[in-house]
Order: C-alpha cells, then structure tokens, then sequence
C-alpha cells in the first residue's frame, strides 16, 4: 500500500541492477529502477528515464517547531545553502558524532598544515568542529535523522564563554526520501542525500573530502532544474491562503547580446488566483477551497496543473512585451517563503512550509546521484 | 583647513583613481607649477593624499577651494551614481531668452529663499549644460558638503538631470528651478540611469527627432557562422525584415547606454484557454525589470534575433522613442505618466 500520494512515471525506464564495489558486497538496486515494474521485466533502458514525481501533496503547514528545537531552526532558516548530492554513507552512525567532530577537526588542521586553501586570518586559528543531530527534521519513518555541521573558528587564546559565530555550516538530510529505494539499501548504509553548505569554499571543499574518506560516499554539484523551480513556484504560491507570500518574483535570463535580464514579480494575490484558476476542477479563485471535505481533495497537485501556471504567466508577459521568457532560462524563483536558484542555492525564509521544500529536493538530489 | 574640510578632501582623493589625479589637479588650477611636480604619482594613494592636504594648507586652501575640484572630477566623470531626469513644464513667455548669467543669479537667489544655510556652485561646461553644485543645510546646520547634489540643465531644454536628492531636498530644487528657468511646473520623466551620457544622449535624441523611418541597410554580422545554404536562402528574408524592424523600433549604430527599464503593469489578464481569470474584474498587477548592461542593444538583439516577435511592442519602442524607462500600464486611457494601451488578443 502506498503510504505516499505521489504518483509515479510508468514510462520504462533503465532497468540496471548495480553490484556496488562496497565492502559489503551485496547486490542493491539502482534508484532509477525503483520507480517502475517495468524495470523488472528487464526492458531495455529507455533514453527519457528519470523524471521526477509528476504530482505530489500539497504543502501543508507543518508545525515543525513543536517537532523541532527553535534554536537549530533559526540555524537553517534565512540562510542561503549552496545545495549537492551526496551518495548513501558507509557505516555512519548517528550516536558518533562527537568522535566525527574530533575527527574532522584533527583533518582540517592536518590539512591547514599542509598548506590547502582554506581562508584563515593569521597563524593561530584553529577551528572547532561541532556534529549535531537535527531531531524531528524528518518525515517518513525511513528518513534518517538530518545531521548538521558547524565549523567555528578558535583564536588560540579565546576564552571558554566567548559566544563564537559559525564560519561554515552545512547539513545532511532526507525528507520523504523513496521507501523502495532506501528499503533496498543494504545494511550498513546511511542515506542522507541532501547536502546544504554555506560559508568558504576552502572548508566546503575539506568538510567533503572527510566525507568521502570516511565514508566512501561522493559528492555532486545539484542544480534545482527548470522543473523543480516551477515546482517551488507552484507549491509556495499555493500556500498564499495561509501564509503570504507577498510576492511571486522569477528572474529570467534571455540570450541576447549583451544578455538580458528579466525581473517579473506577480502580486501575491492575483498570483494565487491565477494559481487557483489552473486547479484541475477550476475551483475558483482566491478564497475558494477552504472547506474541510474540499481540502482533501485537493491534497494533491499534478505537473499539469504547475505548467499551466506558468503557461499563464508567460503568455501574460508575452501579450504585453511579445518577447518569449522559454527562449530564455529561468534562474530564480523567489517568494516570502524561500528563493532558489537554478545553480542549486535555496534559501528558506519560513520553518512552515520547509518539509515540503526539502522533500522536493531530497527528491532531486536521488534523482541526480550517479547509482 | 579645519578638520571637515580636511576630510572632505581625504575621501575626494579616496573618489579619485590615480590616473586621472594629475590632469584633475591641473584643470583645478589651485597648486602652483612646482607644487604639481612636486607630487610624486607613482606613491600610494595614501601618501599622495597626505602631500595634497600639506600643499592645501600652504595654499591656505577652504572648503569652497575642494568643492570646486570635486565638481571638475564630477563634471569629467558623470557616470557614477544614479541620475534621475526631470522635465520643467509650460515654459513662461521669456523662457527661451533666460540666458546663463540671469540663470545663475535667479537660481541661487531662489533657493537662499527657500532655504537658508546652503551652498550653490554653478559652472558652464562647454557643450551648454549648467552644472550646479548644492550642499544642503538646514536652520541650524551649515551647509553637508559630504552629500552634495548636481544638476545638470541644458539652457535650451525643458530637461534637468539631478544625482544625490533627497525627498526631502526634492521640493525646494523643483522650485528654485522652475523659477529660474522660467518655467511653470517641473515633472519627472521617468528616466533614470547610471550614465549621465546615456540618458541625456537618449532624451536629446528623443527632442532632436533624428529617427530614420527606413534604415537603408541592416549592419553587416562579421562573424557569421556560415550555415546550411536551405536554411539562409529560406530564412533570408525573415531574418531580414527582423532586422528591419529592430532598427526601426531601436535605432542604428550605438545606442545610449541604459542599464534598466521598469514596467508596472495593470491591466486584465486575457487568455482565451483560462476563462476563470479573463472574467475577472480586477487587474492583473505585476511589475517587470529589464536590465543588462546595455539594454537597448540587448532589446535590438532580441527583436532582429526573433526572440522578440516584430513589429516591436510600442511598450518597449517607447523606451527610445519616448526617452523614459519607467512605465505604468493601464487598460484604460492615458494617466499622467501611464501610456495608453489596447491589449490584443
């Protein structure tokens, strides 16, 4: 029985069984063969495989800060998180993580001393490495627990009160991750997809290679991709009624000589309208669905529904300007909820409507790993 | 030199690449030959900075003396900041006949009026513009020469360009100008920009009308990538009449260089495939910004590349053709800064 509403692809889609060259030597099913019967007839591999969910649960408020502690809340949010993929971990363990803090503290000094490129303001820094579990922050029983890093740099003569700011921080989690395929991970494998860093690149960069040291995994660069930014376009207009987002704003690129830049933000309002006029069923607009039986029925939002959207927007645009926004690129979509960006930098400005915003990402960043 | 003249100096020198330090201090005229020489450009902003301070209090230099530096650096330099273009209205009857010596005497008078600790410095610069420098006090206070404001007014022109003004400052300009010129009201013209050049460029331009109706010959592409021969002969002519129309719209040759254009749209959200929103009363309010680092090249580029379907929109030919780049669109009728405009189908 599904536990999720989500509906996925049925297209056919590649059917590799992978054998991992783990120490573990067991047999685990590749992510994209998890999304489809078809794989197990043994199709040959279709050219158009991945897709990501074509419908999914409407957002919900989720009252995240009675799971969550308001501390390590205001640590996630209104912070611009550079976002990667990261392959499952090899023998993590969720009760290690003061030793990882030792751990990655001794790396980074070991590698300062060997003269890596990591920013530092004078010989006597040294840096303090702090692993903390983000309890709550999850949504599926399969979810492992999100972990967050912080790297705080020490003056050698600092004193033991001093309250120290964070020079980097960074997080691994998984919301809402795919059951079968975490399912068929083998034993010993921990999978926190999502990887969120914000601070020097110099650290981003020794913080991965311990990583992938320690726990035979890979990083990849995520770019949230055209879809996904309609999706997040989409899905945060469509919690206008409960929260405002005040505006809808999208920052287009087009390729002209020199390159243009294009700005369009949409009332909030007449955004949620339009929104509300694309609803399968045409439930009106504004204020209309706000009945309990209703509200259920319209849990679930399609692909569909977020095309026609933007459709919408864009044809707007084009009867004043008749210039086409689709031969240009869509770069950032932003609202009071949050803003990304298609390089894969996502800010979240509001705890409430987080867990659907990392689900969507924990979705693409399954999608985007390379087994 | 007391201590505010001393800074204002510093932070002008801070203002000034070195480069031009030296052809900027001999347009000034205030050090003498050996003093000039004896400054060694090849130091550190920080110590030439020092020499100039020491020269200035021999000189026995005042706050008046570095004012008059900065506007020449300004004068030389008039792309920086944000420039915002006004229009003065219903010109009185001797309008056309205010010549500069009655300008500048009216314009100070007026505004000592109006306010009284302020200090106005006015300068012709040689292709006709007035260049007015103006530092801001206020009944207790001496005149803040750290946040100065420029003018500029071309004599024969309805069109001020002002930089650095505040809402508060913005009444007792308006006025002062208005009066001086001879004119009855001043409105904005809803042009703004970095580059002074580009701006005034566009609305000279505009006053001129120097439009060509027919641009003769679409300027030739040098690095043309030679493509399939179906392709050119078949797309030849639309390529060609693209180009056509985007000169039309844009002008040719080079264009003045505008790094923004803002549209507040409010008119009815019109789609035939979604009833819901077509029935709807109320507007459909949103705003768009257009920028690039030249955006009427980048306009041009779209319209004679198809990105842009021509003919061009009138609400991005309006751009240059009505020398504004701040536009608010309604359905219905002209409003005092909107434009007219009958949404098709």
């Amino acid at each position: 029985m599904e536990k999720h509403h989500n509906s996925v692809t049925r297209t056919p889609l590649n059917s590799v069984v992978v054998q991992r060259r783990s120490k573990s030597k067991s047999y685990r099913l590749s992510y994209r063969s998890c999304l489809g019967a078809a794989s197990r007839l043994g199709l040959t591999p279709a050219l158009t495989a991945r897709r990501l969910n074509t419908s999914r649960r409407a957002p919900k408020p989720h009252n995240i800060t009675e799971k969550v502690d308001a501390e390590q809340l205001t640590l996630l949010v209104k912070t611009e998180w550079q976002l990667s993929y990261v392959t499952p971990l090899y023998q993590f363990r969720h009760t290690q993580l003061k030793s990882y803090s030792r751990q990655l503290s001794a790396f980074i000094a070991a590698e300062k001393q060997q003269g890596m490129a990591v920013e530092v303001e004078g010989p006597q820094k040294t840096f303090r490495v702090s692993f903390s579990l983000v309890q709550g922050l999850t949504e599926s029983d399969d979810d492992a627990e999100t972990v967050l890093v912080q790297i705080y740099s020490k003056p050698l003569f600092a004193r033991q009160d001093e309250p120290q700011k964070p020079v980097w921080s960074g997080w691994l989690t998984c919301i809402n991750g795919n059951p079968e395929y975490l399912g068929s991970l083998p034993k010993d494998f921990i999978c926190l997809p999502l990887f969120g860093s914000s601070g020097a690149e110099g650290l981003t960069t020794l913080v991965k290679s311990w990583f992938q040291q320690s726990f035979d995994c890979c990083f990849g660069p995520l770019e949230i991709s055209h879809t996904s930014l309609q999706w997040l376009m989409a899905l945060w207009t469509n919690c206008h009624n409960e929260y405002s987002i005040q505006h809808l704003k999208m920052i287009w690129t087009l390729p002209a000589v020199p390159p243009l830049q294009v700005t369009y933000t949409v009332n909030s309002e007449d955004a949620w309208e339009l929104w509300g006029s694309v609803r399968k069923g045409n439930r009106g607009g504004g204020g209309g669905g706000g009945g309990g039986e209703e509200a259920e029925e319209e849990s679930s939002i399609d692909i569909e529904e977020v095309r026609r959207f933007m459709q919408g927007l864009q044809s707007h645009f084009y009867r004043h300007f008749r210039l086409d926004l689709s031969a240009g690129s869509l770069n950032q979509v932003s609202t009071a909820l949050g803003s990304a960006k298609y390089s894969g930098r996502i800010k979240i400005s509001n705890s409430r409507y987080m867990i659907t915003t990392l689900t969507l990402l924990t979705e693409c960043a399954l999608l985007k790993m390379p087994i | 030199m007391d201590e505010s003249t001393k800074r204002l100096l510093q932070r002008l020198m801070r203002r000034i690449p070195t480069q031009m330090l030296r052809t900027t201090l001999d347009k000034w005229g205030r050090l003498t030959g050996e003093q000039l020489q004896s400054m060694d450009f090849t130091q550190s902003k920080w110590a030439l900075t020092e020499k100039l301070l020491a020269i200035c209090e021999e000189n026995e230099l005042a706050v008046k003396h570095i004012t008059e530096l900065e506007m020449i650096y300004i004068i030389d330099n008039p792309n920086q900041g944000m420039w915002y273009a006004f229009q003065l209205m219903d010109p009185e009857d001797d309008a056309h006949s205010v010549e500069l010596t009655q300008f500048k005497e009216q314009f100070k008078s007026h505004l000592r009026e109006l306010i009284r600790h302020v200090s106005v410095k006015i300068k012709k610069h040689t292709d006709e513009a007035v260049w007015i420098r103006i530092a801001w006090g206020d009944t207790f206070s001496r005149p803040n020469h750290m946040k100065p404001t420029y003018v500029v007014h071309s004599l024969q022109t309805p069109y001020v360009f002002v930089t650095s003004l505040t809402s508060k400052q913005k009444p007792l300009l308006s006025q002062a100008l208005v009066l001086s010129a001879r004119y009855q009201a001043i409105k904005d013209a809803n042009l703004s920009g970095r580059k002074l050049t580009a701006i005034r460029d566009l609305l000279m331009r505009q006053y001129h009308q120097v439009f060509p109706t027919r641009y003769p010959t679409p300027l030739a592409e040098n690095n043309q990538t030679v493509s399939n021969q179906h392709i050119e002969r078949e797309q030849a002519v639309p390529a060609a009449n693209r180009l056509q129309a985007a000169y039309e719209a844009f002008g040719g040759g080079m264009l003045p260089q505008l790094q923004s254009a803002v549209y507040k749209l409010e008119t009815k959200f019109r789609d035939h495939s979604n009833k819901t929103m077509t029935e709807r009363e109320e507007p459909f309010r949103c705003v768009v910004k257009f920028a690039s680092t030249n955006l009427l090249e980048s306009l041009r580029h779209c319209a004679s590349s198809g990105i842009a379907s021509t003919p061009v929109t009138p609400l991005l030919s309006s751009i240059p053709l009505k020398g504004k780049n701040y536009f608010v669109i309604t359905d219905n009728g002209p409003g005092p800064s909107s434009q007219m405009r009958q949404p098709q189908n």
